[in-house]
């Protein structure tokens, strides 16, 4: 496999962890406008969202700024 | 040209496994597939015709598999949790367990996530929890919990493993596509080193309050119904408890398979059992002191329908199962491990399987018990797990074996990078750390000192 094709698939693998974190904030908020809707104790659904979403952002995050770290570290290396 | 592959490596026990599987490594594979196809088989069979095929009922209707939910979440929390705690206290000796840790938190993870599915008689009606989900509801906040936990912990195993899959890509060790795609260019300058700690502080602080949510809010489930014997304040901590003390016997049972089968006995030295034995002592006393809390409160009381269940498990259909957990959990493990000359590997063995086995019984003394003595004026029900119960459990145990020995065939089981940083680093840190928290000699006693001289 060619490092292009490797790199695309590193590419990948980032934009997937931001894919869930985008999926779990929109249906916590999906969640919390029906609860809105059904006037169904939304309050328990905001407190659940101020944890949960912070939590799913930080993990993408400090992946991210890995994947970023290593590339940058790697061609610093490099120069001469 | 010679293959990378060949050069010698100081840590050579390490890659052994991963260089030379050998012919036993895809006999134990081609059995655990069978094991698990037939498991497969059994689920089908499961959602073809309901649950009735289980051993559940009116009014048991959760069995097996929320036992085997808690069971194997509890387990996870050997590994990410033990392994940030060892981290963040700097405990020098975690070097060559950590990484095992860690992988039993992703695997079990997974296999306990499931189990909450396979009880439901209808799988595909988990799809309306995306869009009619009640977030007020301890279980939508398991499926919170558990998720982030997963996440979290398979990015914690994933980066400290990054330098390692980097020696593997370097040797040259097939499949290498995968290693150079997942060692993201890892040249292990100071820079990336910088990034690879600041990103371990990270998720270290924040692992332990994830692993600490998950299990209290599995206790949740229970303790916010208003049901004898499940509600009860102090089930979350006595929950957190019960995971670590299961966790930390799951690891000391792998810990000791590993050396054995790999030899290696240069790496995990009796010290290591030694110290994660006394933990798993601690835990033992610890465990014991909330199941006693637990117990007097609801017998001081003496609520009839709290009475019921209590005698249904000291005297009734459950005693057997309740005192062979007092046994597994508290007199067992204390007895072997108070004891210097029998905190010996076999020892130490015996003690961790009783409490793992003991475990499993505690969680099955929560659930059953209360769903069969219900409040309203039924007969006691009755449980008897089915043939595909017990095929599930032995199913979700084989996923585990094949899933750890996978990563075992790919990564290596120790952390080579941080063993050989320990080599170089642990004694200058050490001596660096002790001499910052000694105190300082008195100025007149060092007054003194340069006088007599």
């Amino acid at each position: 496999m060619n490092k292009k094709t490797i790199e695309a698939l590193q590419i990948l693998s980032i934009s997937l962890i931001w894919l869930l974190f985008t999926g779990i904030a929109v249906w916590i908020v999906t969640l919390i406008k029906e609860s809105i809707r059904l006037h169904d104790a939304p309050d328990a659904s905001v407190g659940i969202s101020i944890v949960a979403i912070p939590v799913f952002f930080t993990l993408a995050s400090v992946l991210t700024y890995v994947f970023i770290g290593l590339r940058k570290g790697r061609k610093e290396e490099s120069e001469p | 040209m010679e293959h990378a592959s060949a050069r010698p490596h100081p840590d050579a026990a390490l890659l052994n496994p991963i260089e030379n599987p050998g012919r036993s490594f895809y006999y134990i594979v081609g059995a655990l597939l069978v094991i698990i196809s037939y498991t497969g088989f059994v689920y089908f069979r499961q959602l073809w015709f309901g649950l009735g095929v289980t051993g559940m009922a009116q009014p048991v209707t959760w069995g097996f598999y929320i036992i085997n939910f808690v069971f194997f979440i509890g387990i996870s929390h050997a590994g990410t949790l033990i392994s940030a705690i060892l981290r963040l206290s700097k405990a020098e000796w975690r070097r060559p367990i950590t990484r095992m840790a860690e992988v039993i938190t992703a695997i079990v993870l997974a296999i306990g996530g499931l189990h909450p599915i396979i009880d439901l008689g209808r799988p595909d009606r988990m799809l309306h929890l995306f869009y009619n989900g009640r977030l007020q509801s301890p279980l939508l906040w398991d499926v919170a919990s558990i998720t982030a936990y997963f996440t979290a912990s398979t990015i914690y195993l994933y980066i400290p493993l990054i330098p390692d899959i980097a020696i593997l890509r370097d040797r040259g060790v097939k499949p290498r596509w995968l290693y150079e795609f997942l060692s993201w260019g890892w040249q292990g300058t100071e820079r990336q080193h910088k990034v690879l700690d600041r990103a371990m502080n990270i998720l270290m602080v924040m692992v332990i309050p994830i692993a600490v949510s998950v299990h209290t809010i599995i206790s949740y489930i229970f303790a916010m119904t208003v049901q004898p014997g499940w509600h009860s304040t102090i089930f979350g901590p006595y929950f957190v408890v019960g995971a670590i003390f299961s966790g930390i016997a799951a690891i000391l049972v792998l810990m000791i398979v590993f050396r054995k089968v790999f030899h290696l006995e240069g790496y995990l030295k009796h010290i290591h059992f030694n110290y994660l034995s006394i933990l798993l002592l601690i835990m033992s006393l610890i465990w014991f002191y909330f199941t006693f809390s637990e117990y007097l409160t609801g017998f001081y009381g003496h609520e009839p329908n709290e009475m019921r269940v209590f005698w249904y498990k000291f005297a009734g259909d459950f005693a057997p199962y309740f005192w062979a957990m007092i046994v597994c959990n508290f007199a067992l493990p204390v007895a072997i491990l108070c004891n210097r000359k029998t905190r010996t590997i076999s020892g130490i063995l015996i003690a961790s399987i009783s409490v793992v086995v003991g475990m499993w019984l505690e969680r099955l003394i929560i659930v059953v018990p209360s769903l069969a003595n219900p409040r309203l004026p039924y007969p006691t029900g009755i449980y008897i797990p089915s043939h595909t119960e017990w095929m599930l459990f032995v199913g979700g145990i084989s996923v585990f074996i094949l899933g750890y020995m996978i990563f075992a065939r790919f990564f290596p089981v120790i952390s080579i990078w941080e063993i050989e940083e320990g080599r170089h680093e642990s004694a200058r840190i050490v001596t660096e750390r002790i001499t910052s928290y000694m105190p300082d000699p008195e100025p007149s006693a060092a007054g003194e000192q340069g006088g007599t001289r």
